[in-house]
């Protein structure tokens, strides 16, 4: 199989641009004439995961408040995902409720493709806080934060295409998932919680049968 | 000095007794230190020749150390080699204040007594004792004789609660600075004449919006229920030459992290909090209801300085002593608990006498002397130098600290500050980094970084101009390869 590095180019980068400076044509084109792929938002994600890492380690000294003794790659990597994965399923549970038209596959895809900005400019970022004193800090949150703001505007974009709402629809279906996020924060834990003392409950039996017999 | 060849024995044990030495690292952890003081000597009061059941307070004045006690109501003063000098329960009246009071038509006293007192004080002018149970501050002059007392505070706050001073201060003025016992208004300044003047270093609470509207919300009864906000309650002060007063807090959840407080003369909080922590003692410690671990934050009990703006807290729970510098930067965690002639279990107060540090334990009723190791004399002169600008003298000190404590993170700020003065940056920045020091690593840095781009500049800006060059005229090239022209056209 031959890969045209020009294919890759339009996929990962010429595409997701044109997303996000033509939200409503980008989009249509998204979901209707299926350009988006899964395989590139996995891989957006995946990178994202990375790019945690590599923030967490290569960030410039003047802004770097991590202890580089506690970085946890696996604990990095399983936060992302575990964000995406209460978004989307948070996502799609409410918005069936709410006559959302998109499917799971369609808001995994654009909560990938939403951290675009996030990546392209993420990571350049992060090599030129290296380059930076105290006093031209500023320019670098203001980068950053640029990249946050252009990944929120993606998001939010993107869910109300796929899912063809209004602008205060897409809100209030922000705010159930965010909710509904919640919700399941909540039953993972106490099942989490019950499961332990299950647990637990079973070993001391097991142990009092050993004592005794 | 009979007594202190008497502990010649025990100062030959000192390098067989272990402590566990720590302090914070950048990180919040705590890591092994050097300990910063030693115990030096113990004196309890069969020593000292003098009854104690609950001494109170503790202030070393010139060469003279007084101790106030409010179980044996008596003002105890010792000489610097910690010989009795006096120990007066009973004290007379000067004539001028026996005129005083026949003019306020009093004629049958003579002299008064101590009841509980909590507090002393001593300046040039005289010794002021806060006689706590009495309700009155006692001001005698240097032959233990009163001039004056001061009761009556005229303040709308003592029509409902009597006027319980605890802690006493006194600037070279005569202006008292007083704790008193359930006043939250702040510390009381009270006038050479004893009149009231007003309210110093108060915090006003900061609620939240959410508390301000559910409070709003809720009824009377509700409210009640709520633990209560109140704002920050002192524990003890020291004023410093600079009439700064240096004062303790508890903590509480309004003021977390500023249970030290340097109040200026306007009734501001301006200590410097510039180090990896705001000085608080215990940055890390259980909360919890298990009972047999001391849980909770630090309860700062006492504070005393000495030069070079270092100064030293007392934290009674945990019977431990912080030294701080004044960047406020946590130089030296020393002290431990116990009963142990080495330990103390109770600490009411400290002050420093010269280099040495004294610590009043109430449950012992001892005296233990603290002194300053290689280590600790090496981080004090350090600090000494910085402060005078001395910045070569202070890095080679740094660097004996560093021998003997690796760990010790600010001391690498200290070397970093003179290869900065002395223009090597790299190596500065090295040494910043290590001691977290960002402001002046980004001073190092910047240095290092402009340097390079001022060597090479010909280089960077050669290769902006032939690359940028070169751009342009494959595009000119393109163009005419597609038969088209650069020149402007109709």
């Amino acid at each position: 199989m031959k890969i045209r590095l020009s294919k890759i180019m339009k996929d990962f980068i010429n595409f997701p641009a044109y997303i996000l400076v033509h939200p409503f044509d980008g989009f249509e084109e998204f979901k209707r004439y299926k350009q988006g792929k899964l395989l590139v938002a996995i891989i957006f994600i995946v990178l994202f995961a990375y790019f945690q890492i590599f923030s967490f380690r290569n960030l410039g000294f003047l802004v770097n408040n991590n202890n580089p003794q506690e970085l946890n790659s696996l604990q990095e990597i399983f936060s992302v995902l575990l964000l995406v994965f209460l978004f989307t399923v948070g996502n799609w549970s409410v918005t069936t409720l709410m006559q959302g038209k998109g499917s799971y596959k369609e808001i995994l895809m654009v909560t990938g493709y939403a951290m675009f900005p996030l990546i392209i400019i993420g990571f350049p970022s992060v090599v030129l806080s290296n380059f930076l004193t105290m006093e031209e800090m500023p320019f670098y949150q203001l980068i950053v934060g640029i990249a946050y703001f252009l990944s929120g505007w993606m998001l939010f974009m993107g869910i109300l295409n796929i899912h063809e709402y209004g602008l205060f629809k897409t809100i209030l279906a922000f705010l159930a998932t965010a909710v509904s996020m919640a919700v399941m924060m909540f039953v993972g834990l106490l099942f989490f919680d019950l499961i332990q003392q299950f647990i637990a409950f079973v070993v001391s039996v097991v142990e009092e049968i050993n004592l005794r017999y | 000095m009979k007594k202190i060849l008497t502990f010649l024995l025990v100062l030959s044990f000192i390098p067989f007794l272990k402590g566990s030495s720590y302090i914070y690292s950048y990180w919040g952890h705590p890591i092994h230190s050097a300990p910063g003081m030693n115990f030096k000597a113990n004196f309890n009061s069969q020593l000292l020749g003098v009854t104690f059941v609950n001494p109170e307070d503790l202030m070393v004045y010139q060469d003279k150390i007084f101790i106030v006690d409010s179980g044996a109501r008596s003002l105890v003063v010792l000489t610097s080699d910690f010989d009795k000098l006096e120990e007066i329960t009973s004290f007379d009246y000067t004539q001028d204040y026996l005129d005083k009071l026949i003019s306020l038509g009093i004629t049958d006293e003579t002299s008064l007594t101590l009841n509980g007192p909590k507090g002393v004080f001593v300046t040039d002018e005289g010794v002021f004792i806060t006689d706590t149970k009495n309700y009155r501050i006692v001001k005698l002059n240097h032959d233990y004789q009163v001039i004056d007392t001061f009761s009556d505070i005229d303040d709308p706050t003592f029509e409902e609660i009597l006027f319980e001073p605890l802690k006493i201060t006194v600037d070279p003025s005569g202006r008292m600075y007083v704790i008193a016992n359930n006043v939250y208004e702040g510390i009381l300044e009270i006038n050479s004449d004893g009149s009231f003047n007003r309210y110093t270093g108060v915090n006003p609470i900061k609620l939240t919006p959410f508390e301000i509207f559910s409070r709003r919300v809720m009824t009377e009864e509700q409210i009640a229920q709520l633990q209560l906000f109140l704002p920050t309650e002192y524990t003890n002060l020291v004023i410093n030459e600079k009439n700064f007063i240096y004062a303790t807090s508890k903590v509480s959840v309004n003021n977390a992290e500023n249970p030290i407080q340097l109040i200026n003369p306007k009734g501001v909080d301006v200590i410097k909090r510039n180090g990896y922590f705001p000085p608080m003692a215990d940055i890390q410690y259980v909360v919890g209801m298990n009972p047999y671990v001391v849980s909770g934050p630090s309860s700062l009990v006492d504070i005393a300085y000495t030069s070079d703006g270092i100064y030293t807290v007392l934290d009674q729970k945990r019977s431990r002593l912080f030294t701080y510098d004044s960047e406020g930067n946590l130089l030296y965690i020393d002290g431990d608990e116990g009963r142990q002639i080495d330990r103390f279990s109770e600490g009411v107060a400290i002050d420093y006498l010269g280099d040495d540090l004294l610590v009043l334990d109430r449950r012992t009723n001892n005296i233990i002397v603290y002194g300053l190791t290689e280590f600790g004399t090496f981080v004090n002169s350090a600090i000494h130098y910085h402060n005078e600008g001395m910045f070569e003298e202070a890095a080679e000190v740094w660097q004996e600290v560093i021998k003997l404590n690796s760990n010790y993170e600010i001391a690498y700020s200290g070397i970093g500050k003179l290869l900065l003065r002395q223009e090597k940056y790299q190596e500065a920045m090295e040494y910043f980094k290590i001691g977290h020091d960002r402001y002046y690593y980004s001073k190092a840095f910047q240095e290092y970084r402009n340097g390079i781009i001022k060597d090479n500049f010909g280089i960077i800006m050669g290769g902006i101009v032939v690359l940028s060059g070169f751009l342009i005229a494959r595009k000119i090239k393109k163009v005419y390869k597609r038969g088209g022209t650069i020149l402007y056209e109709d």
